[in-house]
């Protein structure tokens, strides 16, 4: 993390930041472009809601408590129509907020106070996640392109990275999309919650494992429960 | 199958003691009558059939049944030679009579009636006694044992229901429950328990919950603006404090959720040398770490990281010399060379914000309690203890891994 303050994002990455409290709005925006982030600010649910209609971002960052309409409300609204990455804070951190706040759609959470650091750390996987190209599109065999896997009533075409379900397409958040490659690179095999942290959320050892029960909640109610089977005690296995 | 002390067999026991001692009671006094009038109409009989004997003799002329008293019950002689007249019932082989004997003119005359048919029939009624007091037993006790199912199996519902919330399964309910006796009233009282207990809880917690962002929004613009500062002596000094503070803060909300109860454990496979590892690795401070047969234990391997990074920070800013870390099955225990833990820590546990005595240093004593609390979530136990030859050596046990079911 000491290379990043050094290094600032290649092209200007856009956040949108909704927080109420004024001097955490003011001091993580300039802390974000420091970092060589362009940070969009709202202190309320409404004028988030409105700045992310405009389109301007390419990340958002929410807080949970939040006059008028909360972080959770607004996370919902957007994710009705949009796959964008969002990361919420919270400063209870506890079980509710945290998976009221994962089931209404958000990729990630951080629990405040936070460091800067960690803050960038964590927008930057989301961001790698979003701009994810996956690693099963190497050929194993001949060298023509791969096409679609299916599995069952769903194909997935990892170099377009398009998801149908009974041909219709399915919009899927960067987290969920990612997770599904993941699982479809493994099937068969019972991936745990740990190493899905690892290689799905970038995190170390110690991430909230409830991120990835509440993603696979999610995932599996685009998809169809039937593909993610849960294996007590261990994880999870993608059905062949 | 229950006990053997349960309600239900004592129940059981009860009501074949009652029956028992009813068909005893009416069996010895039922014995005890027939017997009485058996030997009254014996002596009645006997009497009779010496007076008949020696009228009829009168009549032929005759001598009566004359004995010598040789031939007679000592017992029979005695009475006769004290009123004249006597019966006496001998029960010996070959077969129970019933003598009755007289004088009349210095001659001793005695008849014996056979009482057999009446002694069988006696035997009969004390078989039949037996055979049937029997019988009711042989049907009373599983008709008990049958009716006291339902309420038993009631009350170990009840039980299991206790159980399950003292193992903190907080929406566990005996539901709804017949009848109006005392088991539907515990059922009730157990359920309105857990209603109250659940209610405080989420109070509690709602609470906590509160105070954590009330604390944690002001800190957050702090740590976040702090670390805007330009480079500098002064910003050193105040990002220092800043560090200290969240820490601080951070430490007394997790015993706060500690103390509400709000935490759970989220048990996964852990290979506990490797947490251990990885745990003290992760705190930048030295420590040996030995390992023997240690242990994949089932447990949360986040709580089992706050409790050994905890202990090792401890050791590190209140005891001295070499930190050792020891691995081996289940237990992991951490000791340090310094003065050792103070008595009142070692009487009364870890005490927040008391670190005892000024030579095991400065700090805030929430360490020891936060790694106690946590211990406490995932049913470990942790002992505190001093070695003898000096140093401070607290003992973390883990449970036995619980059927994979209650995960």
């Amino acid at each position: 993390m000491s290379d990043s303050v050094s290094a600032p994002a290649p092209a200007p990455v856009t956040v949108l930041l909704v927080e109420d409290d004024e001097v955490i709005r003011r001091s993580v925006a300039m802390a974000l472009e420091r970092y060589g982030y362009r940070v969009l600010v709202a202190a309320d649910g409404l004028t988030g809601l409105e700045l992310f209609r405009e389109g301007r971002h390419d990340l958002l960052l929410l807080d949970v408590m939040l006059p008028g309409l909360d972080g959770i409300g607004l996370c919902r609204r957007i994710r009705e129509t949009a796959t964008d990455p969002i990361l919420m804070m919270s400063a209870r951190g506890d079980a509710l907020d945290v998976v009221s706040g994962l089931e209404a759609g958000a990729d990630d959470y951080v629990v405040k106070p936070v460091d800067t650091p960690v803050l960038v750390a964590r927008i930057r996987s989301l961001l790698r996640r979003a701009a994810f190209v996956p690693p099963v599109a190497e050929p194993a065999g001949p060298a023509e392109p791969a096409g679609p896997l299916v599995f069952g009533d769903l194909s997935l075409d990892p170099a377009a990275l398009e998801v149908r379900r009974g041909g219709e397409r399915i919009a899927l958040a960067p987290t969920e999309l990612r997770l599904l490659l993941e699982f479809a690179a493994h099937p068969g095999i019972v991936l745990d919650r740990q190493t899905l942290l690892r290689e799905v959320w970038d995190y170390g050892w110690d991430g909230d494992t409830r991120v990835v029960d509440l993603c696979v909640q999610r995932l599996r109610k685009k998809i169809g429960a039937e593909h993610v089977e849960t294996v007590r005690g261990f994880g999870y296995k993608w059905k062949r | 199958m229950p006990h053997f002390r349960s309600l239900r067999w004592k129940i059981v026991l009860l009501a074949a003691l009652a029956c028992a001692s009813m068909a005893l009671t009416v069996g010895v006094l039922v014995h005890d009558s027939v017997l009485r009038r058996s030997m009254h109409e014996g002596a009645g009989r006997a009497h009779v059939a010496l007076a008949t004997a020696l009228e009829d003799a009168t009549v032929a002329g005759e001598d009566g049944p004359r004995v010598s008293p040789g031939e007679l019950p000592e017992a029979l002689l005695r009475q006769v030679e004290h009123g004249g007249e006597a019966t006496l019932y001998e029960n010996e082989p070959p077969a129970p009579v019933f003598w009755a004997a007289r004088r009349e003119g210095g001659k001793l005359y005695a008849v014996e009636v056979d009482m057999t048919a009446d002694l069988l029939t006696r035997q009969a009624l004390d078989r039949h006694m037996w055979k049937y007091s029997l019988l009711t037993l042989g049907v009373v006790v599983p008709a008990t044992a049958l009716a006291t199912e339902l309420p038993a199996r009631r009350l170990r519902r009840v039980a299991r229901t206790a159980r399950r919330i003292t193992a903190g399964d907080l929406d566990a309910r005996t539901g709804t429950v017949r009848g109006g006796d005392e088991v539907a009233e515990i059922s009730a009282v157990v359920d309105s328990m857990a209603d109250s207990l659940q209610q405080r809880i989420d109070t509690e917690q709602r609470f906590t919950a509160d105070v954590a962002h009330e604390l944690r929004t002001p800190l957050m613009g702090l740590v976040t603006s702090a670390e805007l500062l330009p480079e500098g002596e002064v910003t050193d000094m105040v990002q220092s404090r800043v560090r200290v503070l969240r820490d601080l803060v951070e430490d007394l909300l997790e015993i706060s959720r500690l103390d509400a109860g709000a935490e759970t454990s989220q048990p996964g496979p852990v290979d506990l040398a490797a947490l251990v590892r990885d745990s003290v690795a992760r705190t930048g401070l030295a420590a040996r770490v030995t390992e023997r047969e240690a242990a994949v234990v089932e447990s949360d391997p986040r709580r089992l990281d706050r409790i050994v990074s905890n202990l090792v920070v401890n050791a590190h800013r209140h005891g001295a010399g070499r930190v050792e870390i020891a691995v081996a099955g289940r237990t992991v225990t951490v000791r340090d060379h310094g003065p050792g833990f103070p008595a009142d820590l070692l009487s009364h546990g870890p005490q927040r914000f008391r670190t005892g005595s000024a030579e095991r240093g400065h700090g805030h004593g929430l360490g020891l309690t936060i790694a106690s609390g946590q211990a406490r979530v995932i049913g470990a136990t942790l002992d505190f203890a001093n070695a003898p030859d000096g140093g401070a050596v607290a003992t973390l046990s883990l449970p036995q891994d619980g059927p994979p079911s209650e995960v």
